[in-house]
């Protein structure tokens, strides 16, 4: 079945405000796809979109290749996962599972199998008895996810359903949300503000910030190949080093950095020489031996932490140039101090460089 | 409480505070009731025999409503007419706190609860008084219908129990808005967008979803409607029709007009109780709890 999402041409604003710009954007059947991005950026208005909430001030939703223009919420082949969960806190676990099958006319016997089914995949078998308030955070989380897929939705849409829970639950729920999606092969459409992860579950994220849809990609590439200065920064976590483009040509461009000197990297098309450009290079890029072909960066070390598997060092290559250096544990030395000054080596295959001073 | 008040007032304005509340609780509120429980169980005397063999207590005056046929049946239709003015103003009232708690924006809330209250800055017998214009035969109302032609013929609104209904909806709806928008106002919005989300219509989401959650302001909307109802005197009296008495203008017409406060009394104290084991009733039927009204 066709369970693909086609974002096309949709805008949408509110008054004068556009909360969302033009979105071109189409999501695979079966694809578990995330949007990332911070708070305010949009994510929730463009589940709203889908899901029928909310009807886009131009373009269209098209949902299996049917466009969705006046087609109620509560008839759309949607089911959502509310930030808040949205459980019925006067109903059962059961009636909560229940509910889009009670509304669809489905005798008692048959929902109560589902329900049964359910409780199982989500791993609370026995629990349809008890009342939403005697759950805990992660059950509350698990009923939601059950209730959603009672209905047998084509979309899965989930609004940032993990926030709520603590770190450990949050990290042994992405396994399970991944294993719930490939068991049942839903579209899922997955909003996070948490870059951790729109990448381990992904298989594309679209990075969005200010209402735009910045790069969407499968997370490899967005962590190797960002497109933007947001992105950039905005996945994982990168120095930016800002300079004016020396030279650039297939695909390589030199900057210069001023007191840092001139550093190469990647790039993407052709830089105007003379632009701002800015040098991202990821913590874990930088090494303290020098090979052939590599470039160094001298700075002085104003911090050394020890965080088990690895070491990060945060350094000032210039009056306002932080960096911070993520090293394996095996490289620590007593020469790495606070004060100390110290040689920082990256491959220009590791750098990127992006057109525009703004690395947000 | 006394504690309570002491640690924040000081002891002096404490005791002075709960005096108060004592004393206005024995004056106003208990001594009334036990006086006319005393009244209502003795005879009408002259003066001249108070005191004497025939001043002693019975149930006579209880009796006398059970005995009468044409009271009977007016503390009934009371009692029914009273159901009807509550399910009539909570059918009224519903979708306008719906709107206001979650489908308005909160500039148009405002202006819809000024305009709601607004008409009850005025005296109620005023208010009363301008729906008897209002539904007068040759009043606005039916001149209104008639020009938009919905009818050929004035409607004799005040000559049954339509406009007792009318009246008594309109001026008790404060009391039943004011609860249900409270309660659906506490409802969290996404509930409502979770129920649709999962194929609800419109009627399933308030069924299942709003109402429920917004029982017991609906129950205290109903109670304070009911109660209202039961004992009003002004909008029968104005409104009413001859055939279409309330059974407070018969305990009115004891005290006053009859003479034989002893007897109003009892005919009181009788509508008291049934109202308010009338109200237990429902509350029982619709399992709300004295504790989730006190909310
Ligand atoms: N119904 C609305 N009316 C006006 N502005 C809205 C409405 N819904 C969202 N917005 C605005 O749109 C922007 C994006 O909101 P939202 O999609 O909720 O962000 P996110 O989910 O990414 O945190 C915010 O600036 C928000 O204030
Ligand atoms: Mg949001």
């Amino acid at each position: 079945m066709d369970s693909s999402v086609h974002l096309d041409n949709t805008v949408m604003q509110f008054g004068d405000f556009t909360a969302i710009q033009k979105t071109d954007l189409k999501i695979e059947s079966g694809e578990f796809f995330s949007f990332l991005g911070p708070s305010g950026c949009g994510k929730t208005t463009i589940l709203n979109m889908i899901s029928g909430f909310l009807d886009p001030t131009q373009g269209d939703v098209k949902i299996g290749g049917k466009s969705m223009k006046g087609v109620p919420a509560n008839k759309r082949p949607t089911s959502m996962i509310f930030q808040n969960l949205a459980l019925f806190p006067l109903m059962t676990v059961a009636e909560n599972i229940e509910f889009g099958l009670e509304v669809r006319g489905v005798p008692k016997n048959e929902r109560k199998k589902a329900s049964d089914r359910l409780l199982e995949l989500v791993a609370l078998e026995g629990s349809g008895t008890k009342k939403v308030s005697e759950l805990s955070g992660g059950q509350k989380q698990r009923i939601a996810i059950a209730r959603a897929l009672a209905v047998e939705p084509q979309v899965l849409l989930l609004d940032e359903p993990l926030s709520a829970l603590d770190l450990k639950l949050r990290q042994h729920m992405r396994t399970e949300l991944k294993e719930i999606q490939r068991k049942t092969g839903i579209t899922f459409i997955y909003i996070t503000h948490d870059q951790g992860e729109a990448l381990t579950m992904s298989d594309r994220v679209a990075v969005m910030s200010a209402g735009k849809i910045q790069q969407v990609a499968d997370p490899i590439t967005l962590y190797r190949d960002p497109h933007t200065a947001f992105v950039a920064s905005f996945v994982g976590e990168n120095n930016g080093i800002r300079g004016k483009v020396l030279s650039s040509d297939s695909g390589v461009a030199v900057l210069d950095c001023g007191p840092m000197g001139k550093l190469a990297g990647r790039s993407y098309g052709n830089l105007v020489v003379g632009s701002e450009a800015t040098l991202f290079i990821r913590p874990e890029h930088f090494r303290l031996q020098s090979e052939e072909g590599m470039h160094t960066v001298h700075a002085d070390i104003d911090e050394v932490n020890f965080e088990g598997s690895y070491l990060t060092l945060h350094a000032n290559a210039s009056a306002n140039q932080a960096l911070s250096i993520q090293l394996g544990t095996h490289q620590f030395s007593d020469a790495l101090k606070i004060g100390a000054p110290v040689d920082l080596s990256y491959d220009e295959e590791n750098a990127i460089i992006i057109a525009g001073e703004d690395n947000v | 409480m006394f504690n309570q008040l002491k640690s924040r007032f000081g002891a002096g304005l404490a005791f002075g505070i709960l005096g108060m509340v004592v004393v206005w609780l024995v004056i106003l509120v208990i001594l009334p009731q036990i006086l006319m429980i005393d009244y209502s169980l003795k005879p009408n005397l002259l003066p001249s025999e108070v005191g004497g063999p025939k001043d002693a207590f019975s149930l006579v005056n209880y009796e006398t409503l059970f005995n009468n046929d044409i009271h009977l049946a007016i503390f009934f239709k009371t009692l029914w007419s009273s159901v009807l003015v509550t399910v009539l103003t909570l059918f009224v009232s519903y979708p306008i706190a719906f709107y206001l708690a979650k489908v308005a924006t909160p500039q148009k809330a405002a202006l819809c609860l000024l305009l709601l209250i607004i008409p009850f800055w005025i005296n109620e017998i005023l208010r009363t008084f301008s729906w008897y214009i209002i539904l007068a035969y040759k009043g606005p109302l039916n001149a209104l219908l008639l020009g938009l032609g919905f009818i050929d013929r004035p409607i004799r609104f005040l000559s049954g129990d339509g406009g007792v209904l009318i009246g008594m909806v309109y001026a008790y709806i404060l009391f039943m808005i004011f609860p249900i928008y409270n309660a659906i106002e506490s409802l969290d919005s996404n509930q409502i967008k979770a129920a649709r989300n999962l194929g609800a219509g419109w009627i399933r989401t308030h069924w299942r979803v709003v109402i429920p959650h917004a029982k017991p302001g609906i129950a205290t909307g109903c109670i304070m409607t009911f109660m209202l109802a039961a004992g009003s005197y002004a909008v029968p009296a104005l409104l009413g029709s001859p055939g279409s008495r309330w059974f407070t203008q018969i305990i009115y017409n004891w005290f006053f007009e009859g003479g034989n406060w002893n007897q109003g009394a009892a005919y009181a104290f009788l509508l008291l109780v049934m109202c308010i084991g009338f109200i237990a009733l429902v509350m029982r039927v619709f399992k709300v709890g004295l504790g989730d009204i006190a909310k």
